[in-house]
């Protein structure tokens, strides 16, 4: 990459806001890094979300060195302590790319350091890649969707945050080198963590084989039950659109599909009175095979489903599960 | 206290399609709005400004004379005075040299105490421009915020993590990133945006800020190459008739494309 990416000795450093995704980011790296014959370093930071003493594990071979920097223990861990972390490797290794993989810190993280190095930075990142001209590109979605932009990446170093991760993530067998640094000097100690609470993890979207998601054609909270009983029959995870999990509050967050929810890559992506905005459709690019009941044949859904049953969802929802079940007896 | 909320005026983002056989996006004639994620800032700094004695709520939002009426509904929703940042730079968009300019008018209006975002803006889904403008004044971020306590000198917030919820705290100036699961933002009647009267909208040029077109330009940031369709080919077939019917009829191509149990 000529004045973009060195070649031989060049290395991409990989980083995130938890553990997750720090892979996500070092498995992203790794084509590229291969083509440019870079290495892949890891950066991580003690006390984020998540953190453990399995990390090196999880990583595997995705990254060939790990550096663990520890802050004064008083101060959270958040995206401008990260961004501290990264500026003291960066400082030494001088690399033209930096992927955080998709989480809140890694936002926070990657605004700030690229403001520090004077370098491009770009987010909701979906490919990254050299172009003919030996450039750094990064794609990424434009107006929820709408079309794919191609972004030249012309400062260096690159700051880029990958879009939130779909599907498996590539694992290899291995283990980085480890070094554990202390941040000197010590972040700027603005933010305090008073409490942390873990969340019950009940939603599995990304790595869900097929998922049935509600959307606003449902008139109540209540009757998302019957969606529910589709879920069970398929052994599906269960999502939803934005104005369920966002307006309405009927689903929480973590059940959201979509830019700003999760993407999903299912073998079958049921939509159930979910119109198709784009922000939903960029969502469910990865799903093999959707499916879709509304009763408006002009709805986006439509033209993005590769089957849309029309009609009322509170009367092909039932007649959908006995034909399931009819199927299952044989019948 | 004193609260600014930089708001977004953009394009109604579900009315935006790619043309096919031009390969253009269309946006002319578009109905124009206050982003979304935007709103949810906008409430969340008034319900502080309800509870809280002697707050001043003031709005900043880039845009040409048409963000004007955006700008009065975002005031209408119960901000003390608005600030409209003019556009014409749109060739230099970038979130970090938008956030650049809106530090830059921030300093000019006096570095506030708590500074909202919404989380993202609804076109460009950059999650960035908040965390950004943060670093150019130096001061401490905290996102997505789903909670909210302030004080005369600190901010409590709830940060809804994937997988957590981190209680965090921070000294005074603040920005914080709002997350639009954190409330339910109010409709601004006509009346209440007839009412907002002119003197209550400020105007900066780029001038103003110091600033230039070419300038902006100079700085690093991304530039936009060119783009494409961003939708997957899908089949598209329709099932009509009576729901029993159309529902075998599903289960039948389900079965056939192997997605089934």
């Amino acid at each position: 990459m000529s004045g973009q990416a060195q070649k031989n000795g060049g290395a991409v450093l990989v980083a995130g806001g938890n553990p997750q995704s720090l892979c996500q980011a070092a498995a992203a790296a790794l084509p590229l890094a291969r083509e440019v014959e870079a290495t892949v370093e890891g950066v991580f930071l003690r006390g984020l979300p998540g953190d453990s003493e399995d990390l090196p594990d999880q990583l595997g071979g995705l990254v060939e060195r790990l550096f663990v920097y520890s802050d004064d223990p008083g101060a959270a861990a958040t995206g401008q302590a990260l961004a501290a972390a990264l500026l003291a490797r960066v400082e030494e290794r001088e690399p033209a790319l930096i992927i955080l993989g998709d989480h809140p810190f890694s936002r926070e993280a990657a605004a700030r350091l690229a403001l520090r190095l004077g370098g491009s930075c770009a987010s909701m990142c979906e490919r990254i890649h050299v172009d003919e001209a030996g450039r750094l590109r990064a794609e990424r979605p434009l107006y929820g969707g709408v079309a794919s932009g191609s972004l030249l990446l012309a400062n260096q170093p690159a700051v880029c945050v990958l879009a939130p991760a779909s599907g498996q993530e590539l694992a290899l067998e291995g283990r980085p080198e480890v070094e554990e640094r202390t941040l000197s000097p010590a972040g700027p100690h603005k933010v305090t963590l008073v409490a942390s609470q873990t969340l019950q993890k009940t939603v599995d979207l990304a790595g869900a084989r097929r998922v049935v998601s509600v959307g606003r054609g449902f008139a109540r909270a209540e009757d998302i039950a019957l969606a529910e009983e589709l879920v069970q029959m398929l052994e599906a995870e269960l999502g939803c659109s934005r104005p369920i999990a966002e307006d309405f509050k009927w689903l929480p967050q973590e059940r959201l599909v979509g830019l700003t929810g999760t993407a999903v890559s299912p073998d079958l992506y049921l939509a159930l009175g979910i119109s198709g905005q784009v922000q939903h459709l960029a969502g469910i690019k990865g799903a093999r095979v959707v499916a879709a009941i509304n009763t408006d044949p002009r709805c986006p859904i439509v033209r993005n489903a590769d089957y849309t049953v029309l009609g009322d969802l509170y009367k092909v929802l039932p007649a959908l599960k006995e034909a399931l079940a009819q199927g299952r007896n044989g019948g | 206290m004193r609260i600014v909320v930089c708001a977004k005026h953009v394009v109604d983002s579900t009315e935006v399609r790619f043309d096919e056989k031009t390969e253009q996006l269309v946006l002319a004639n578009l109905p124009t709005k206050i982003s979304d994620y935007d709103r949810n800032a906008l409430e969340a700094a008034v319900v502080l400004k309800e509870r809280l004695d002697d707050c001043r709520l003031d709005v900043v939002m880039v845009g040409g004379p048409e963000a004007q009426k955006t700008l009065k509904e975002a005031v209408a929703m119960g901000a003390d005075q608005g600030y409209l940042i003019e556009g014409g730079w749109e060739s230099a968009q970038d979130p970090l040299r938008t956030a650049r300019v809106l530090t830059r008018a921030i300093e000019e209006m006096g570095v506030p105490d708590l500074l909202l975002f919404g989380l993202y803006s609804e076109d460009g889904y950059n999650g960035l421009t908040g965390a950004a403008v943060a670093e150019l004044l130096e001061l401490p971020y905290l996102a997505p915020v789903v909670s909210l306590e302030a004080d005369e000198d600190s901010v409590e917030a709830e940060l809804l993590l994937p997988g957590l919820l981190w209680t965090a705290r921070a000294s005074l100036p603040c920005v914080l990133g709002i997350d639009s699961t954190m409330n339910v933002p109010r409709l601004p009647t006509v009346l209440q945006v007839m009412k907002v009267k002119g003197d209550r909208i400020r105007t900066f040029t780029l001038s103003d800020l110091g600033l230039s077109a070419s300038g902006l330009e100079e700085l690093p940031g991304v530039r936009l190459e060119s783009y494409a369709g961003g939708g997957v080919e899908r089949k598209g077939i329709v099932i009509e008739g009576p729901p029993a019917q159309a529902a075998e009829e599903l289960v039948k191509r389900l079965e056939e494309e192997g997605v089934l149990l």
